[in-house]
């Protein structure tokens, strides 16, 4: 069996690379995409601790199901926010959309 | 019914009989409105219909007091729930009696203003009730995707936008952190219910500290951006400022409330076993918010700005008492959360007939009130007196009671901050005051009146504030009883 260390290293790097793309991104839609891959590290953490430790009740693997669910809704409200913003200013870069400041 | 472990499960529907209703009045609401022409409903119809809900919602949460059950495993019917039910669907009667006026001239979807308010109580309430990993993250996204939409539906604003995007963006990372902190406290743990989490903390953690630990700093981190604790607070001035009014007044009250609730019932249930590991970061950003809150506070000019750093000050004496749990510091903080709902909801339903009349959000717009319209300067000056801790006001004694429980708690560094930045706040909230008493009107110096739903809202919340300053006794009964439960 693969030993759980090598699953929850993927999950921390997935979630260590979409966190440097929400700070280093200045596009609204790649940072949700890293965002997305964020969130892809908590659902395979999920599973794996579902998979090792609680075979029985598995409740990490609905957890899971979850997760991509609300993840997927999340995506689709961002997007409808980022469009707006589009049809008001051209541009879905977050440094440009600065009127509200300090 | 017994779920794969043996367990026995109750699906009684009853137990969630308010939020049912709430979240069909929500339907209703939307399809009302979509059909208003055919139908020949009147405008009007819709805040009515909302309240309706709301208020046989509250009617029928009072039916299990002092009653310990739950639905499924997953949701907790308790005092402490009741409380926050009680407390959540007044927070949204309120708010949409007292806004009506505005939402009809400021707000693009109607029907969705008032579906969207519904249906975040629903989720607030289920981030009080929550015993299950599952139950409060789902909760706590209902919440949040809830208050982005609503936060962008002002009309003819640009700021909501991008008040919409910023909140949105950085609330699916806060999430996100939160999700992996808690995937790693059920690795720790091994199991998602809350009963069995602090079973398993407790009877040691076998060698995994730094996974747990790595997990509560990302559950603190998660947590503290939902309820705006310094270093994750960015957005909140962005978001109050960008929001229609009556949601900043609403996201001020209830999305802060609820933030809270979950704290509290997380440090003081699950992670209390793990009280040392936690205890340090928590005060920590308990400081940073009461301090970097109120000073920043001190610059603005926007009195959205204004109250959203005064929020963010607030919520660092809301964390002093998650650091020092205990049943008296746990219902000094419910005292609290009542005592500051009712005072921030004051100020905010003033500050919505104000601007309903003038259109201005700058605090040098206020010059003058007193003369004008006397009143409303009344209820601002109670309010922020209030917000700043003036005795026989609600501010003062809830604060007067949360500080004494830090104190007694070991903390008293820490209420001794909080004393300090409490009268650094005063000075911020006087600033307003001195505009509305000591200058004379700019421009139009005519008397004018509130609308009859102004008087009333303003007219009960003064009320509370007052009555809360001298005889809190009846509250606080109540707040103990909620948060004995949790402490057993």
């Amino acid at each position: 069996m693969i030993p759980m260390e090598n699953f929850l290293l993927l999950s921390a790097v997935l979630f260590a690379i979409g966190f440097y793309g929400v700070l280093a991104r200045r596009s609204a839609i790649l940072i949700l995409i890293s965002v997305e891959l964020m969130l892809a590290g908590v659902a395979i953490n999920f599973v794996t601790f579902a998979t090792y430790l609680d075979s029985q009740a598995f409740s990490g693997a609905i957890f899971a199901l979850f997760v991509i669910t609300v993840a997927a809704a999340e995506v689709g409200l961002a997007l409808g926010i980022v469009l707006r913003i589009f049809r008001e200013r051209q541009t879905a870069n977050v440094d440009e959309v600065d009127t509200l400041k300090w | 019914m017994r779920d794969i472990l043996g367990h026995s499960l109750n699906f009684q529907y009853e137990l969630l009989l308010p939020e049912i209703i709430i979240a069909i009045t929500a339907t209703l609401v939307v399809g009302a409105d979509a059909f208003r022409n055919e139908l020949r409903l009147g405008r009007r119809i819709l805040p009515w219909l909302s309240v309706i809900g709301l208020v046989a919602a509250l009617v029928v949460s009072l039916l299990w007091i002092d009653t310990q059950r739950n639905f499924a495993r997953l949701i907790t019917i308790d005092n402490y729930t009741t409380f926050f039910r009680v407390l959540f669907t007044a927070t949204a009667i309120v708010v949409i009696v007292g806004s009506h006026e505005y939402v009809e001239r400021h707000i693009g979807h109607i029907g969705e203003f008032y579906a969207l308010i519904l249906l975040s109580t629903v989720g607030a309430i289920y981030m009080a009730a929550a015993r299950d990993l599952l139950t409060a993250y789902v909760a706590i996204e209902v919440l949040s995707f809830s208050l982005y939409v609503a936060v962008s539906l002002a009309r003819n604003d640009p700021r909501s936008g991008e008040a919409a995007l910023k909140y949105t963006l950085l609330g699916g990372v806060a999430s996100a952190m939160l999700l992996y902190g808690l995937s790693l406290l059920y690795g720790v743990a091994g199991s998602t219910q809350y009963t069995e989490i602090s079973g398993a903390l407790a009877a040691g953690t076998g060698g995994m500290t730094l996974p747990l630990i790595l997990g509560l700093v990302l559950i603190v981190a998660g947590l503290g951006f939902k309820a705006s604790a310094v270093p994750f607070h960015m957005y909140t001035p962005d978001a109050y400022e960008g929001a229609p009014l009556p949601i900043t007044a609403y996201i001020s009250a209830t999305s802060k409330a609820a933030v809270l609730a979950l704290f509290l019932r997380w440090f003081s249930g699950p992670l209390l076993p793990a009280l040392p590991d936690w205890q340090w970061m928590v005060a920590l950003i308990a400081v940073l918010t009461m301090g970097l809150g109120n000073l920043v506070a001190l610059q603005q000019r926007n009195i959205k700005r204004l109250l959203a750093y005064s929020s963010i000050g607030q919520v660092g004496y809301m964390l002093m008492a998650i650091t020092t749990v205990s049943v008296v510091s746990a219902s000094a903080l419910l005292l609290h959360i009542g005592g500051y709902l009712v005072t921030n909801l004051a100020v905010f339903m003033a500050v919505i007939a104000f601007y309903n009349r003038t259109g201005t959000e700058e605090i040098s717009g206020f010059r003058g009130l007193a003369q004008t319209n006397p009143y409303l300067a009344l209820v601002i000056t109670a309010g922020m007196f209030s917000l700043g801790g003036m005795p026989l006001l609600a501010g003062f004694l809830t604060k007067f009671i949360l500080f004494t429980a830090a104190a007694d708690g070991g903390f008293l560094w820490l209420a001794t901050f909080a004393v300090i930045m409490s009268t650094v706040s005063l000075y911020y909230y006087l600033q307003v005051i001195k505009q509305m008493y000591l200058y004379q009107p700019d421009g139009d110096a005519r008397r004018w009146r509130l609308s009859p739903t102004g008087y009333l809202t303003t007219a009960v919340l003064l009320a509370g504030t007052v009555v809360l300053g001298v005889y809190a006794t009846p509250l606080y009964t109540l707040a103990d009883r909620a948060t004995r439960v949790l402490f057993v």
